[in-house]
């Protein structure tokens, strides 16, 4: 039998993985106030605490103010912490509680496609969580104009631990494991990556074991380009992102593969 | 005469050491409703999820499975851009209402957003939920989110419609109201694919059946022709074995006798030899009927119980 003309127009790649990003989206803005708004609270009480309270104490930091320091920071562990959740206990419910991979697997959609889909919506929140912090930071003055640039790299961050997070997610059985993640790996990646204090005076192994934390090479790009300051360096960073995305994206979906296609 | 919807030869699906499916064969002619009957545990859902690719049959021994010319382990993007499919789980997105539900499925099969609404007014019409568009998915009874999930199965016009145990679990009203529908759907030209087991969902919509137990199919045909071939057309089912020993020594030889739950049936051809029977018995201690699919399933399935059930 000819395959019928008819099938050949199933959706293309592209209008597949948007039609996923679309679901996320609607589902993210039907409460906009309860999930738009913290972003930009957040950075607020943050730069608060540290403005008011720990600035008097410690003013410079890696040869620029501490203020500016940590605002070049933040943006990027915002964009982590944000797609993290969302490609592990979102991703995790919606695999084993709510069953909506099982809804949209009866549509013409593949697991790839839905994987995907679901990447590109984590780095779209990387990119407005980032975006929230930055836009709060140029608002008081702590960082030029030029960082309004800055959130794309927000986004590839957000793309990145979305498949770090998915790779995770394809092991855990029980959703209570997610809490090793987060104490175990995202907390001390937070503290030495060079978020809250630069990395060349820890000791040589630390500095070592810093460059193969994800995050450093997310923190880097975005400082500069804030501040302006590019080294060829960031080229070694960007590289680095998209081997850390792709090692992790593809035998997360492949082993995800496996528990949805059973 | 066209090319069968399904075409399934020598179908196998292990998990484990379980063997879910067996060596199960079967076509599905255009345009007709055919019924999957069995116990919990017959490979019943296992069957369904392979024909639309949401699970893999095994590599070996080699087998076939078609849809619409396609195999769904190498192309079941076409095969569910073809099709609807009615989850035996109701999967609503409990995030979003009714119509945003179906607007998020039509975004799935790439139709145009104002053709999209249209077709949700349809369909909720077609399925009687028109004062429904903007539910809480939490507020629907569960016939109402049975409903919703045939309507989204609806909404790129399938033309095999797949359902999973449609109306388990629902109201005597409903489940009229959604064989109405499936009816309509039918005489329109769509194939229908259901698992059931409810023996007079299957007499009432079917058109041919295949009757399944542990993997393997072990009848098939149209409804009426299996009960007039394999089963005898009365039953007498007396209360209990003890009622029942007071008359079994002196049974007519042409009777069948089934002793498997607490009811004992005797089974014949001839309602008058049953009726003779029944008269030295007590009023209420007996029940002659004619006898039905239920009878046909219990008698190839068996009337115990497996493990899996």
């Amino acid at each position: 039998m000819q395959p019928n003309k008819a099938a050949i127009l199933y959706p293309p790649f592209t209008k597949r993985i948007s039609s996923v990003w679309y679901r996320h989206y609607r589902v993210y803005t039907k409460n906009l106030i309860s999930n738009g708004l913290p972003p930009f609270l957040e950075p607020l009480i943050f730069l608060a605490g540290i403005g008011l309270g720990m600035s008097r104490y410690i003013s410079e930091m890696g040869g620029i103010p501490y203020v500016t320091f940590l605002a070049t920071g933040l943006p990027i562990t915002a964009a982590m912490f944000t797609s993290a959740f969302e490609c592990s206990y979102g991703t995790f419910i919606r695999l084993e509680f709510d069953r909506v991979y099982d809804g949209m697997i009866s549509a013409p959609l593949g697991v790839g496609d839905i994987m995907t889909g679901e990447i590109i919506w984590a780095g779209t929140k990387g990119l407005f969580f980032s975006f929230a912090v930055i836009l709060v930071e140029a608002a008081f003055g702590l960082i030029p104009l030029q960082g309004l640039v800055a959130p794309v790299i927000g986004f590839l961050t957000g793309l990145m631990f979305a498949s770090i997070s998915l790779l995770i997610t394809s092991f855990v059985t029980n959703i209570n494991h997610f809490n090793f993640y987060f104490t175990g790996f995202l907390s001390p990646m937070f503290f030495f990556s060079g978020v809250i204090f630069p990395l060349e005076n820890l000791p040589p192994v630390l500095r070592i074991a810093a460059e193969f934390f994800p995050l450093t090479h997310a923190v880097r790009p975005v400082r500069a380009l804030i501040l302006g300051q590019f080294q060829p360096v960031i080229l070694f960073d960007l590289l680095m992102m998209a081997i850390f995305t792709v090692v992790t994206a593809w035998p997360g979906i492949k082993r995800l593969r496996k528990r949805i296609i059973k | 005469m066209s090319e069968p919807v399904i075409i399934a030869e020598r179908v196998n699906k292990c998990y484990g050491p379980v063997r879910a499916v067996k060596d199960l064969s079967f076509t599905v002619p255009k345009s007709v409703c055919f019924g999957m009957l069995g116990p919990n545990g017959a490979g019943k859902s296992t069957m369904m999820r392979m024909i639309y690719g949401a699970s893999e049959r095994d590599c070996l021994p080699t087998g076939k499975l078609t849809v619409f010319g396609f195999d769904p382990q190498v192309n079941p993007l076409a095969i569910k851009f073809l099709s609807g499919v009615v989850p035996q789980e109701n999967n609503l997105d409990e995030e979003l209402n009714v119509e945003q539900n179906l607007y998020i499925f039509c975004r799935f099969y790439n139709i145009p957003s104002k053709q999209a609404l249209g077709r949700i007014d349809e369909l909720l019409h077609f399925m009687e939920l028109s004062d429904k568009h903007k539910a809480r998915i939490k507020e629907l009874s569960g016939g109402m989110k049975r409903r919703l999930i045939i309507a989204r199965a609806l909404l790129n016009n399938p033309r095999l419609l797949i359902l999973d145990e449609p109306t388990t679990g629902l109201d005597p009203q409903v489940r009229h109201l959604i064989w109405d529908k499936l009816r309509e759907l039918k005489r329109k030209g769509m194939t229908i694919l259901l698992t059931t087991h409810y023996m007079e969902e299957a007499f009432q919509i079917c058109d041919r059946i295949i009757i399944m137990d542990k993997g393997e199919k072990h009848l098939e045909g149209n409804p009426h022709e299996l009960i007039r071939e394999h089963i005898e057309p009365f039953v007498l089912e007396v209360n209990t074995p003890e009622i029942f020993s007071r008359i079994s020594q002196s049974l007519p030889p042409e009777l069948r006798i089934d002793q498997g739950g607490t009811v004992v049936r005797i089974f014949g051809k001839d309602q008058e030899i049953l009726h003779n029977v029944s008269s030295r018995l007590n009023p209420g201690e007996y029940f002659l009927r004619q006898s039905n699919l239920e009878d046909l399933f219990l008698k190839i399935t068996g009337s115990t119980l497996n493990a899996a059930q």
